[in-house]
């Protein structure tokens, strides 16, 4: 330390104090959703642009250790903050031990308020799943399952590179209940080169007999820099047909809605009352922690992320360093056009009106006059007394309606 | 600089000037990337005008637009000293010419200010029509040739057949022809040896009347126009009011001096000398290329010949994508103007469009450039609409409109004629190529006139086509018909009456004033339907189906049905996606503020230009 010439002033303290943000955080008086990124896959999917990677096996204890030093620590750092909902997400959180499992818990109890009725996800892979992991993840408080079904017909499996089959669906599904797991999702994808309305049909109807509290339908995207791009710049896959996507996209309606589904989300699906608690954080733009190699989170006035590649991520850990590498300071017009664009993916309860208010002192049909009177010439929005949400021949078109806002 | 190198020096006090006998004057004749700009480099370097270690490519061309396109726009002058193999030290001003044929009078003007010309002719390529349209242009002011055949380091070169070529073309003995390779340097010094052995020097009237020729002008801030000169009779200095000879507007002279190669005050230039002027004056228009340059005191009894005011050929409507910058779109114009006597424009308004303007331009080329310059200097978003000829019209009532858009056309019922401009077109083609240029020609409504062996392998075609013809994508067809060896040149001939109709676009049911166009009536119903299906292709799918009809008067000749845009949603945002997604979709808007709302229908700047693509396929 190096001193000037008055000595009377400040008191050094020589200890290092680990940094965990570098800005300060907001409170969340409400609670925050808690996201916990596990970056390890069995196998790499070629259409995944997450940052997941596979062949690490040998890396999992220390990335554990360190994910459970850096819950401790951002704990710590907020003072035990209450917590809403936990989302194991990744990746497979199912291919760690369940050691490892348990020590992530351990410390999320420990370092955080959990809510007695907190929904809590783990995504899992129907290839990587057997009963007792499940019994694992439900003995340490998991109480929602996302299983990542994709489809039900093998050729399609085969073309998405899962590890799984068919049959590992329903026998995934069926271990899950066995060991009391009530609220089950199922995610699908939809829009495959060459993929019949037939074809799409049989993964519905089958993914509605394993009887699901939720289902999520995605349509293929062919995101940058994946196998799926580079297969279909050099023409080996054709690109997504668009006008065939639409058309899957209406047969889920038509079918999910006949089964009783709720269709609370552009791309999901729920029986009453069993939307994914966590997701809704996201879309109502409400405040979310993110830990692990990667994952983003968000105290409505900047959104931050963290070191993506787990090996640095893990050695910042250890050395007491901050892991956020990025941040972007919100402007009250840019939240302001996230809540729009985030919330009006809710297809039903939309924008609430009131509660954009009472964030920005300003009711959004006021704010947006022009926008909102524009898109209504159009058709694609409907303003409700305490709302506003897309209306139903929007929800193909919903960017549309997005970039308006922007 | 190395002042020390120069051996007559050049400062504000300089009061002699270079005797005429040991000045040349000269400029380089050469196609497009036959190596004009490498050999004045090369000039440059060997006569110490410019540090090697502070050269950079193509040291003439000034504007980033011509270094990338290596062509020449403006006629850019140096003066070199060289120290000649007799011994003694010469003033050597080369005048870089433009390079393109929209700018034939600008080459004539900075020919006539030259004694001499280099002929420069790639060893691979051969003589191209351009080419010879200079030389021909040089030959007839009577200027001394000094052939050059370059490149000859290239693999492709055949320098003994080209040599040959040129020889027989001038009529001159083969040993006369240098054999260089620019880039290599090699042979080059023999080039400014016989610069300074076969160019005569200039034979002006020292004690005359002033008399100077402006071959270019730019506008400086600071100093107003600056005019290129060469003084042909008497002596520049300053000092004496001046006087345009045209106008008869006087002036002052804010500071006379040589290009050495930036602008180095003398304070006076001597007969046969090439230098600068900075008028003071506040646009080109005041100091046009051409135009003599005397004395108010003791003006010449008579200017020099060759002035002409130049005439816009080609015209298009300008149109700022959001109509906020139509103010900016106007100053940027407004500053290109100063430098840019030929530019045109004036206010016009598109029913589909708003406001904007209605520009006018030597040639497609000079379009292209003042796009680009709007776009990359002044930061604009503009949108260019389809460009079009300047058309008569003879009323029923015996007026004579003249249009420069298709809008402008009166009511079918109150013409009695339309006419067109022709052009004399030159096309210089390796005799295997005379079929399909003959076809591409006639397609065209091209009238034969009559062809000239040049030797054996070589022919020159001439005819008579409509401007309009040959605007768009015919310079391509030309090149791609003949594998790159066909060139060509032309010139406005006369207005001639045509049976021409006005082609309309109706986009939603709504007429386009944009996208009409006026076309032969034989033509109109094929072009009708391209551009309808061009459209087609590149209006993007809106929310709902969007008509497109084209139409002569109430008539519809083709339609065609943009359909309604199916999907575009992005499938997941969850908390990691936001910043990201939202990112995309900003990028997305991005991309529509490039789009034109016309009524409820979002075009694109392609659109208003598919017409230009209507004769490709």
């Amino acid at each position: 330390m190096k001193v000037g010439g008055q000595v009377d002033s400040v008191k050094v303290i020589p200890v290092k104090v680990p940094q965990v943000f570098p800005f300060p955080v907001q409170p969340a008086p409400q609670g925050w959703g808690l996201y916990l990124h596990i970056p390890f896959c069995e196998r790499k999917c070629p259409y995944c642009d997450f940052n997941t990677y596979a062949g690490l096996e040998e890396m999992y204890e220390r990335y554990v250790s360190a994910l459970v030093k850096e819950i401790r620590r951002v704990g710590d750092v907020l003072g035990r903050p209450v917590v809403r909902t936990i989302f194991l997400g990744g990746g497979t959180p199912t291919v760690l031990s369940p050691q490892g499992l348990e020590a992530l818990f351990r410390a999320l109890n420990d370092a955080f308020a959990v809510q007695p009725n907190a929904e809590i996800t783990c995504e899992a892979n129907p290839g990587t799943v057997d009963r007792s992991r499940f019994q694992v993840l439900h003995e340490l408080g998991v109480n929602r399952l996302s299983l990542g079904a994709q489809s039900f017909v093998s050729e399609e499996l085969r073309f998405l590179g899962r590890i799984h089959d068919v049959r590992d669906i329903q026998q995934a599904v069926d271990a899950a209940r066995s060991v009391g797991f009530e609220n089950v999702n199922l995610d699908l994808i939809y829009g495959l080169p060459g993929q019949s309305p037939h074809a799409w049909r049989v993964s519905l109807q089958r993914a509605l007999a394993c009887q699901p509290t939720h289902i999520s339908c995605y349509a293929l995207t062919v995101e940058e820099k994946t196998s799926l791009a580079r297969w279909v710049a050099n023409g080996r896959v054709p690109p997504p047909d668009e006008d065939l996507q639409a058309e899957l996209y209406m047969m889920a309606q038509d079918i999910l809605e006949e089964a009783g589904y709720v269709h609370y989300e552009i791309s999901n699906w729920a029986r009453p009352g069993r939307m994914c608690q966590h997701n809704l954080i996201y879309w109502r733009n409400e405040p979310f922690l993110g830990l692990g190699a990667g994952a983003h989170a968000c105290d409505l006035r900047r959104r931050w992320w963290l070191e993506r590649a787990p090996h640095i991520y893990i050695r910042r850990v250890i050395g007491d360093e901050t892991t956020v590498v990025g941040w972007e300071e919100l402007s009250s017009q840019t939240a302001m056009a996230e809540t729009m664009m985030l919330g009006l993916r809710l297809l039903q309860e939309g924008v609430s009106r009131s509660r954009f208010a009472k964030q920005f002192g300003v009711d959004p049909v006021v704010y947006y006059r022009s926008v909102v009177a524009r898109l209504q010439a159009w058709g694609l929005l409907e303003v409700l007394p305490d709302r506003l949400r897309l209306t139903p021949r929007a929800y193909t078109v919903a960017n549309r309606v997005f970039v308006e806002f922007l | 600089m190395n002042e020390d190198v120069l051996p007559v020096e050049t400062t504000e006090t300089r009061t002699s000037t270079f005797p005429q006998e040991r000045i040349r004057n000269f400029c380089i004749i050469a196609h497009v990337d036959h190596g004009k700009s490498t050999l004045a480099d090369r000039l440059l370097e060997l006569t110490g005008t410019v540090d090697p270690r502070e050269m950079q490519e193509q040291v003439l061309d000034s504007m980033d637009l011509e270094r990338e396109r290596g062509v020449t726009i403006k006629a850019s002058p140096v003066r070199m000293i060289y120290r000649a193999p007799d011994g003694q030290t010469y003033e050597l001003n080369l005048i870089d010419t433009p390079g393109h044929v929209d700018f034939t009078y600008e080459v004539s003007r900075a020919l006539a200010a030259c004694e001499g010309a280099i002929l420069v002719v790639d060893a691979s390529q051969g003589i191209e029509a351009q080419t010879l349209a200079n030389l021909f242009m040089a030959l007839e002011q009577d200027l001394e040739i000094i052939p050059v055949v370059n490149k000859i380091d290239l693999p492709a070169a055949r320098p003994d057949e080209v040599a040959a070529e040129v020889a027989a073309l001038l009529g001159v003995d083969e040993a006369e022809v240098i054999r260089i390779s620019a880039k290599e340097g090699t042979n080059v010094e023999q080039v400014l040896a016989a610069v300074v052995e076969r160019i005569p020097p200039p034979s002006g009237n020292p004690a005359g009347p002033l008399r100077a020729l402006i071959f270019d002008s730019q506008y400086d801030p600071y100093k107003g126009v600056v005019a290129s000169v060469r003084v042909v009779d008497g002596v520049l200095r300053m000092g004496a009011l001046l006087r345009m000879m045209s106008t008869g507007a006087d002036f002052e002279p804010v500071e006379i001096g040589i290009f050495a190669p930036d602008m180095r005050s003398t304070g006076v230039l001597g007969p046969g000398e090439v230098g600068y002027v900075a008028t003071g004056l506040k646009s080109v228009r005041d100091a046009r290329v051409g135009d003599t340059i005397t004395e108010a005191a003791h003006p010449a009894p008579a200017p020099l010949p060759g002035y002409k005011r130049l005439k816009p050929m080609v015209f298009a409507g300008i149109y700022p994508v959001e109509s906020d910058d139509y103010n900016a779109l106007r100053d940027a114009l407004e500053k290109l103007q100063l430098n840019d006597a030929a530019l045109t424009f004036e206010p016009e308004t598109s029913q589909a469009l708003g406001f904007g303007f209605r520009a006018g331009f030597l040639g497609m080329f000079h379009m292209e450039i003042v796009q680009e310059r709007l776009e990359r200097e002044y930061g604009l978003d503009v949108l260019f609409t389809a460009p079009s000829v300047a058309y008569k019209v003879r009323t029923t009532t015996g007026e004579e409109l003249t249009i420069h858009s298709p809008a402008q056309l009166p009511e079918p019922t109150r013409i009695e004629a339309i006419l067109e401009p022709w052009v004399r077109l030159e096309i210089y083609t390796p005799v295997e190529y005379i079929g399909p240029m003959m076809d591409l020609v006639m397609k065209r409504r091209g009238i034969f006139k009559r062809q000239d062996y040049i030797d054996q392998r070589r022919v020159l075609l001439v005819y008579e086509i409509p401007l309009s013809e040959i605007l768009v994508d015919f310079y391509n067809e030309l090149k791609a018909r003949s594998r790159g060896y066909a060139s060509m040149d032309y010139e406005f001939l006369e207005y001639r009456p045509g049976d021409l109709v006005k082609l309309d676009i109706l986009v939603a049911g709504q007429p386009v004033d944009a996208l009409s166009v006026i076309v032969h009536r034989d033509d109109a119903y094929r072009k009708g339907q391209k551009l309808v299906s061009r459209m087609k292709d590149v209006i993007p799918r809106q929310l709902f189906d969007v008509a497109i009809q084209a139409a002569i008067g109430k008539k519809v000749i083709s339609r065609a049905t943009v359909k309604a845009l199916r999907k575009d949603v992005l499938a997941k945002c969850y908390g990691g996606d936001v910043t990201r997604k939202r990112k995309l979709l900003e990028k997305q808007k991005r991309g529509k503020k490039r789009l034109k709302m016309v009524g409820h229908v979002e075009i694109p700047q392609e659109a208003f230009m598919s017409v230009l693509k209507l004769e490709e396929e």
